[in-house]
């Protein structure tokens, strides 16, 4: 079945992983670049955890063709902004009204570890995780099985709705709606597109409200599940271990923001 | 507390949630597609607010973005945003936003002080003058007004006659949507520009650099371009909301 996800099959380790272990993995390593008071740690990260982590998943070549994709207009963007606009500061060369500054190429460069770190690791996880997969997960530490529902069902229909505004877009366009032109032509046609995607869903309310109760979705009863992923002693105590330093590294934050 | 909450999440609003996920992607990449200078991605999560109560439509705003961060990593770190617009959008369900008429008049009023405010900050940005110590200074707001009289009337002119052809008798969601865009651009600025170093990687980062260039701070920068953008933008998702909860028919209302 067509999912929203970028998640990509392969037989490796890292895709072997407890669904929650990887969860963790990234949750440090965001904390650990956005709030270790050191201004590189963001490079260090992706350099030393996250390429190596994505060359053991083998999916090195994929994912460096997405994060660099994602990640390119934000860099060329905080680049431009930060360094030409800078207000004061030191110019390292001025040419016609174009004068970077050093502390805002400096600023840049330290946002752009930021955002690198962030999409990279939202990426390796998202293409080494099978949503299902973390959905059961979760469900296995306790999170109630309504959510796990929201979750599983909207990765599931996205596309489906992504294709219905198409669809409906096409349509109002065959019967003389202009989508092309200027802002004033191009706003107007957002009522006529939304409305019916949104009236028309919310008819499904109802139906989908009845098929899920006539399975049994209020039961109390225990909920078993037919897949079962397996997890380990030894991810559990991983897992335990990458809160810790969370907790570290949050801890070393504020310490150091009091002492300076 | 916790009995209100749970009377929120019937098995009708846990089916509705993940459509309201749905509609805000698909509306948020078809507003790309048209190449518009607005977001509208949170439409789904204002219905959700607006049918079921704060707690419902904060859920299904964090949602929004978490998963829309599997494909998407910029959402992510915005999902506290996206809940705390879902909640506001729940209160204003509450206080009857969504289905009282307001007059005319309170529309006019809602478009005419919006604008008005509106092109008072960008004026205020636009004149700040900065000293050798690097101290930004802004302009008073009587030598504003002396100066750009003409530019302030002609403002709350366009901003009364948006107020009285576009928002129409929607003026209390509106009100709402107004207050929501300025919390959300609030809220959000501290993430964008610790996280992002103020960027978007959007149209909009021309406002952050104009922004930049009249010296103002980064954190400051970024939360001008989200005041200029997220009234507007709330706004009219509101207003949308507004709108749809007025062609369902009662029938589907009444549960």
């Amino acid at each position: 079945m067509n999912t929203f996800s970028m998640y990509v099959a392969r037989e490796s380790g890292l895709h072997k992983l407890y669904p929650l272990t990887k969860a963790s993995l990234t949750l440090l390593l965001l904390i650990a670049g956005l709030t270790l008071p050191v201004n590189w740690a963001g490079y260090f990260l992706v350099l030393f955890v996250i390429f190596p982590l994505a060359i053991w998943g083998k999916v090195f070549k994929n994912f460096m063709r997405i994060v660099w994709s994602i990640s390119l207009p934000f860099i060329i963007s905080v680049i431009i902004i930060q360094s030409l606009f800078w207000g004061k500061g030191t110019p390292i060369f001025e040419f016609w009204i174009l004068a970077p500054k050093i502390e805002g190429v400096i600023f840049a460069t330290i946002s752009v570890g930021r955002i690198i770190l962030v999409m990279a690791g939202f990426i390796l996880f998202a293409m080494t995780t099978r949503p299902d997969a973390l959905m059961i997960s979760l469900k296995q530490v306790g999170v109630p099985s309504s959510l796990a529902y929201i979750i599983v069902t909207t990765l599931q229909i996205v596309p489906r709705f992504v294709t219905k505004a198409s669809t409906i877009l096409d349509a109002q366009r065959s019967r003389g709606l202009e989508t092309d032109g200027n802002l004033f032509v191009r706003s107007r046609a957002v009522v006529p597109i939304i409305l019916p995607l949104v009236l028309g869903s919310l008819m499904e309310v109802e139906e989908r409200a009845i098929a899920i109760e006539a399975r049994g979705f209020n039961s109390n009863r225990e909920e078993t599940s037919l897949i079962e992923i397996p997890d380990t002693r030894a991810q559990f105590i991983l897992r335990r271990i990458f809160m810790v330093l969370m907790i570290l590294s949050i801890i070393a934050r504020v310490a150091w923001q009091l002492s300076t | 507390m916790l009995e209100n909450i749970k009377k929120e999440f019937s098995t009708r609003i846990l089916v509705l949630i993940p459509i309201a996920i749905a509609i805000n992607i698909a509306i948020g990449e078809l507003v790309v597609r048209l190449k518009l200078p607005v977001y509208l991605d949170s439409i789904g999560t204002v219905l959700v607010g607006a049918i079921a109560g704060p707690w419902a439509g904060a859920l299904t705003g964090a949602l929004t973005n978490l998963i829309w961060g599997l494909f998407n990593p910029f959402a992510a770190p915005f999902f506290y945003v996206a809940a705390v617009i879902g909640f506001l959008a729940g209160l204003a369900g509450k206080r009857g936003a969504f289905e009282n008429e307001s007059p005319r008049w309170l529309s006019v009023l809602v478009g005419a002080v919006f604008v008005f405010s509106l092109t008072m900050f960008i004026l205020a940005f636009s004149n700040a003058s900065i000293d050798d110590t690097g101290f930004t200074s802004y302009p008073s707001m009587a030598d504003l007004f002396s100066q750009y009289a003409i530019i302030f009337v002609v403002a709350i002119l366009i901003g009364a006659a948006i107020g009285y052809f576009l928002l129409q008798r929607g003026g209390y969601a509106g009100f709402w949507g107004l207050i929501t865009g300025i919390v959300a651009a609030i809220i959000s600025a501290p993430t964008a520009a610790y996280v992002f170093g103020g960027v978007t990687g959007s149209g909009t980062d021309v406002l952050v650099a104009a922004f930049r260039a009249s010296g103002a701070g980064i954190l400051s920068s970024v939360m001008a371009q989200g005041a200029v953008s997220d009234p507007f933008d709330k706004m009219l998702s509101f207003m949308v909301v507004w709108l749809i909860l007025r062609s369902l028919p009662a029938r589907f209302k009444a549960r």
